[in-house]
């Protein structure tokens, strides 16, 4: 494996909100090699994990992802109708251009953002940003929410993602949720879960109804999940104490050796 | 170019390399760890040494039995069987534990099978020790993985590296120990869930004695009880912790509905306070 491949293959790894510490150790451990090949690797991180970026003189965040790249490094933003250029490595956004989506969707596009925010306004409380872009075939949704608390040590992205097929009203993509923590060690949560709907009603009020009741199904099938994780999984790896309730006699363990009849502390006494 | 024998670069490498295998999804840790050797080389020894990676099993030749690698029972590419004290492939000049250090790792390894089945009720154990100038030190490893047939599994590796420093009647144990716990759960209704990582602790404890059993003892109790600290740590980290944050990233109530209940709420507060 190069140097360069190696390097990418670490940032695409990056936690939410710590790539430039990823990066930085990389630039660090490559210190006698050549730098910045990884720019690539960047740029599609970026773009992968629906990174956020403030346009200049804006206060909301706008996304930066495959769905609306014009050209290499240019964005466009549906609700304000610009396109920006967007610095993949300081995450910076410049040179805001006024932008026209044209074509058949348009007009759904515009609706499907107001509508959208108005979902994401109620439930993604922490840094959101939405996007509506026309695609290929039909009109890609992106959702995303950040919370960054690298005082305490964790950091977690949520990822909707969605295609909207006019032709045959159907709604399909992913949610992926993805959380680290890392105080005294390094725990990531990483979900993904595929969506496959027949959408009743195809105005941007159905679609958006569909995508509210999905999220809301998931998000609470994934809060039974942890404790299915915890009252199975995790019980059957470790008992938090032998089946005689107590613990081992280790002074037993020792003195006899060879396996007599030690296990259940104190239960011969 | 650096010297790559410059020892003055190992310590910044290491505070990298640690900071970036901290960052990086612990569930690739073995692949990540390889690819940080391939690009720093000179850190080969240094990595394998201080970072723990999920534990290999193998069966001893001799006895029959599971055992655990691990740097700790490596000699080249031998690992020793703590049950035959042998290597595997044989080795002429392997290091061995001394005769009395070995002596107390057999009764060790019986100790902490029983444990492993008092607590893990399957799984493999295995001790090893080694010699130090004033003392002995030595690493505790166990591992349980749940059958791969359910949709919900997981494995557990534990890590506990200490050392018995010989103080007269007491002696002094430093124990460094790390769980490294993998759980995945994939359903239609969830599509896939992976919660993995590893934690770290340490403790320090001056012990008093006897003979030679002391340390079975003093050893076993440490442990033990790192191990429940760890696991409620665990507990928390995975399934509170990160539920958490779960739902502090999307909110399943309406944020209007939680706003005006939460202002409901401090008005019912501030009128029964100015009562």
């Amino acid at each position: 494996m190069s140097a360069i491949s190696t390097a990418s293959s670490f940032i695409e790894n990056a936690p939410p909100g710590e790539l430039s510490e990823v990066i930085k150790d990389i630039e660090s451990l490559l210190e006698h090699s050549p730098r910045g090949g990884f720019a690539d690797a960047v740029a599609a991180y970026n773009k992968q994990q629906y990174v956020t970026t403030k346009l200049p003189g804006s206060s909301g965040l706008v996304i930066v992802s495959s769905y609306n790249e014009i050209e290499e490094g240019r964005f466009f933003d549906s609700e304000s109708s610009t396109s920006f250029a967007f610095n993949h490595t300081t995450q910076k956004a410049s040179d805001v251009q006024s932008y026209s989506i044209e074509g058949e969707h348009a007009s759904t596009v515009k609706s499907l953002v107001q509508a959208v925010g108005n979902h994401v306004k109620e439930h993604f409380p922490s840094l959101p940003a939405h996007g509506v872009y026309p695609t290929d075939d039909g009109i890609a949704i992106l959702i995303v929410g950040n919370k960054y608390s690298p005082s305490n040590y964790w950091n977690g992205r949520w990822r909707s993602t969605y295609i909207y097929n006019p032709s045959a009203s159907t709604l399909t993509g992913t949610i992926a949720v993805d959380v680290h923590y890392y105080e005294d060690g390094n725990v990531r949560l990483v979900t993904e879960k595929a969506v496959s709907e027949n959408l009743r009603s195809s105005t941007s009020a159905g679609i958006v109804t569909t995508i509210a009741s999905v999220e809301k199904k998931y998000q609470e099938e994934l809060n039974r999940a942890f404790g299915a994780l915890s009252e199975g999984a995790f019980k059957s790896l470790r008992r938090q104490l032998p089946v005689t309730r107590q613990k081992m006699d280790w002074d037993k363990a020792a003195a006899y050796k060879l396996g007599q009849d030690i296990g259940g502390a104190g239960k011969s006494r | 170019m650096a010297d790559p024998f410059d020892s003055a670069l190992t310590p910044r490498w290491g505070r990298t390399y640690s900071d970036l295998l901290r960052r990086l999804n612990p569930k690739h840790i073995t692949k990540n760890l390889n690819a940080l050797i391939g690009l720093v080389p000179d850190l080969t020894e240094d990595l394998l040494s201080s970072v723990d990676q999920p534990l290999q099993i193998a069966r001893c030749k001799k006895s029959g039995r599971d055992y655990l690698l691990c740097d700790y029972n490596r000699d080249g590419d031998s690992y020793r069987s703590p049950w035959s004290n042998e290597f595997d492939p044989p080795l002429s000049d392997g290091t061995l534990p001394s005769e009395k250090i070995r002596k107390i790792e057999v009764l060790a390894n019986e100790a902490f099978d029983i444990y492993r089945e008092l607590y893990y009720e399957g799984g493999v154990s295995s001790v090893y020790f080694w010699n130090l100038d004033d003392g002995f030190a030595g690493v505790v490893l166990l591992k349980k993985s749940t059958t791969a047939t359910s949709k919900n599994t997981g494995s557990w590796d534990s890590i506990h590296v200490f050392e018995a420093i010989d103080r007269g009647r007491t002696a002094h144990y430093k124990l460094t120990s790390t769980v490294i716990l993998n759980m995945e759960n994939t359903t239609d209704a969830i599509g896939t869930m992976d919660l993995s990582g590893n934690m770290t602790r340490q403790v320090e404890s001056d012990l008093s004695v006897v003979d030679d059993n002391s340390h079975i003892s003093n050893i076993g109790r440490l442990v033990e009880d790192m191990e429940l600290k760890m696991r409620n740590l665990l507990q928390e980290v995975y399934f509170g912790k990160a539920k958490d944050v779960v739902n502090d990233l999307r909110s399943v109530t309406n944020l209007t509905d939680v706003n005006r209940d939460r202002a409901a709420h401090s008005h019912v507060m501030s009128s029964m306070l100015t009562r």
